[in-house]
């Protein structure tokens, strides 16, 4: 739907220019600033010499970098695949006519927009090793609490929990709406033909919500990449390295340890994975629904 | 919804599930609430009602705003101006081009691909820009100023402004627009008095999710603000650093950080799905 108006061109641009040069100044620019800064060597946050691909070389011969792309992934895989599974139960369960569904609606939008670092600090109250609420109920039933910060594998679960508990509702939310869009008929055909209601599910509601399924797997594995908030604030990235993520390690790298080249190499090698996420995605994404 | 009787046993395990949702879902808010109102010897106790296992006290939420009033007032002011500010531009900016993409054609670049090089945007790690942008504000003076926070969340925010304002107009039908047109109108006024009136929930929508998106914003605030500037997220992670584990100042502090987005995201539940997707899935 296009409108025909009398000065052509000229008008039109002036709409988009505000968006896309705002985009080009805080988004292009630093990007390729950060590549410049990439090839460069530096000292007390100030560039020196060209040095090429060193910058990259030491990264990638750097067991943080690879320890920080295992746990990043890490949480991405077990984010998407929680959120993504426990948003379906959910949207399933509460897709009854029983009455409360506007509540638990209504309370799920709450995680959606509260700030991830509050929630990392209020799960760190949560997972607290001696007192914690956690350990305290754990303790009163006879078993040992759990080193939810001190021991690796525990800290990495305490901030995939405290992740999928901010997203699950934003899964529960999309695929909730999907399910209510699906025609009745649909569900009545099945019925009159004596279905089981598991292939009911794989049949009818399965491709029915599909695209809503995409779009939340997309959305979330590329939000899951960004991750710092939490495992800042909950873990503070360890015990040793063991939630220090990529964008984490960008941060120490750059303005902790202040080695400007090795942390834009971090953030592009991030770029890179991310970019080869999201276009994998894309290609069936876009063969789906064109 | 058409569904088929369900048996009364599978009706209680159904009731069951939700009731167990329903406490997961609120737990840590609720958890929060009560170590703000309990003394520090009761913190550590597992007790989870108050009154009848531990006394209630207001005496944290009356230092916290008494004895520390100027950090928190600072946080709670800087954020609020930083995500108004924020929120506005992004908006104006989001408006004009979300009616751009919606209504003209442009020739040189097609809609389709400027509209994805936008989305893109929110693709983007803020990792990838953060060093560089630290450096240029360093370089213009604006390290610790509310304005470096603004600039950089409208960049983050300005995908969801156009994409749910090119969306809200996209749904609105010609005629109005093209009569205002035939009139005499510019493009640019029957923008602000034709359509802009008629998407008046899309442009409050945009509004509070791009308020939320900067009020939570930590990395960026963390690494570019640090005494005068901080907004309240920075302020949450100082707690710990200057005062050790107080997790009734903690509990006080993150719920003043939740409070606000989170009533906002109540008042727009119905677009909220849709703005979220960046209007991917209608809500």
């Amino acid at each position: 739907m296009a409108i025909r108006t009398r000065d052509k061109d000229r008008s039109r641009i002036l709409f988009i220019a505000p968006a896309i040069l705002w985009l080009l100044t805080f988004t292009l620019f630093p990007l390729l600033y950060s590549l410049y800064l990439s090839l460069h060597g530096s000292r007390f946050l100030r560039v020196t010499h060209f040095v090429g691909l060193e910058n990259y070389r030491m990264v990638l011969t750097d067991y943080r970098f690879w320890q920080a792309f295992r746990v990043t992934l890490t949480f991405v895989v077990v984010d998407v695949i929680a959120t993504t599974f426990i948003g379906l139960l959910l949207a399933l369960l509460f897709n009854n006519p029983i009455k409360g569904i506007r509540l638990f609606r209504t309370l799920s939008t709450i995680p959606l927009l509260a700030a991830p670092v509050a929630i990392g600090y209020i799960c760190m109250i949560i997972f607290y090793e001696e007192g914690g609420p956690i350990n305290n109920l754990l303790v009163a039933l006879g078993m040992n609490g759990i080193n939810w910060i001190s021991h690796p594998f525990w800290a990495k679960v305490a901030v995939c929990i405290a992740d999928v508990w901010q997203w699950a509702p934003f899964a529960f939310m999309v695929l909730l709406a999907a399910l209510q869009s699906v025609p009745d008929e649909m569900y009545e055909a099945a019925v009159l033909d004596t279905v089981s209601s598991w292939q009911t599910f794989i049949h009818i509601t399965l491709p029915m919500i599909r695209h809503a399924l995409v779009t939340v797997v997309l959305l979330r594995t590329v939000e899951a990449f960004k991750i710092f908030d939490i495992p800042f604030a909950l873990t503070n990235g360890g015990p040793g390295l063991a939630t220090r993520t990529l964008t984490f390690n960008v941060y120490t790298t750059g303005l902790r340890d202040q080695n400007l080249g090795e942390a834009t190499a971090i953030s592009f090698l991030l770029v890179i994975i991310m970019l080869t996420a999201t276009f994998v995605f894309f290609r069936i994404y876009r063969s789906e629904y064109e | 919804m058409y569904r088929p009787k369900m048996p009364a046993w599978k009706r209680v395990l159904m009731i069951i599930a939700m009731v167990i949702a329903t406490v997961w879902l609120i737990f840590p808010f609720y958890w929060a609430v009560i170590t703000s109102l309990k003394k520090p010897a009761d913190v550590f106790k597992l007790s989870f009602i108050p009154f009848v296992q531990f006394q209630p006290t207001l005496e944290n939420w009356r230092t916290e705003l008494t004895l520390r009033t100027k950090e928190v007032v600072r946080g709670l002011s800087t954020s609020f101006i930083v995500a108004v500010s924020a929120a506005a531009i992004a908006l104006a900016i989001g408006t004009l081009a979300g009616y751009g993409l919606a209504r003209f054609r442009y020739q040189r670049w097609k809609n389709r691909d400027i509209a994805m090089w936008i989305l893109s945007q929110r693709f983007l790690p803020p990792a990838a820009t953060v060093i560089p942008f630290f450096l240029m504000m360093r370089k213009f003076g604006l390290i610790d100023t509310p304005l470096a926070l603004i600039l950089v969340n409208v960049t983050f925010t300005i995908p969801f402004t156009v994409m749910i304002l090119r969306d809200a107009f996209g749904e609105l039908p010609l005629e109005l627009e093209e009569s205002a047109l035939v009139d005499g109108c510019t493009p640019f006024q029957t923008l602000v008095w034709i359509a802009l009136p008629l998407v008046a929930p899309a442009l409050v929508s945009a509004a509070i999710i791009s308020f939320a998106f900067t009020w939570n914003e930590f990395l960026f605030a963390f690494i570019l603000t640090y005494s005068q500037a901080t907004p309240m997220t920075v302020v949450i992670a100082g707690t710990q650093d200057t005062q050790g584990v107080q997790f009734w100042y903690v509990s006080t502090r993150m719920l003043m950080a939740v409070i606000p987005p989170t009533i906002l995201a109540m008042a727009i539940q119905r677009y909220i799905v849709r703005g979220l997707t960046l209007g991917a899935v209608k809500g």
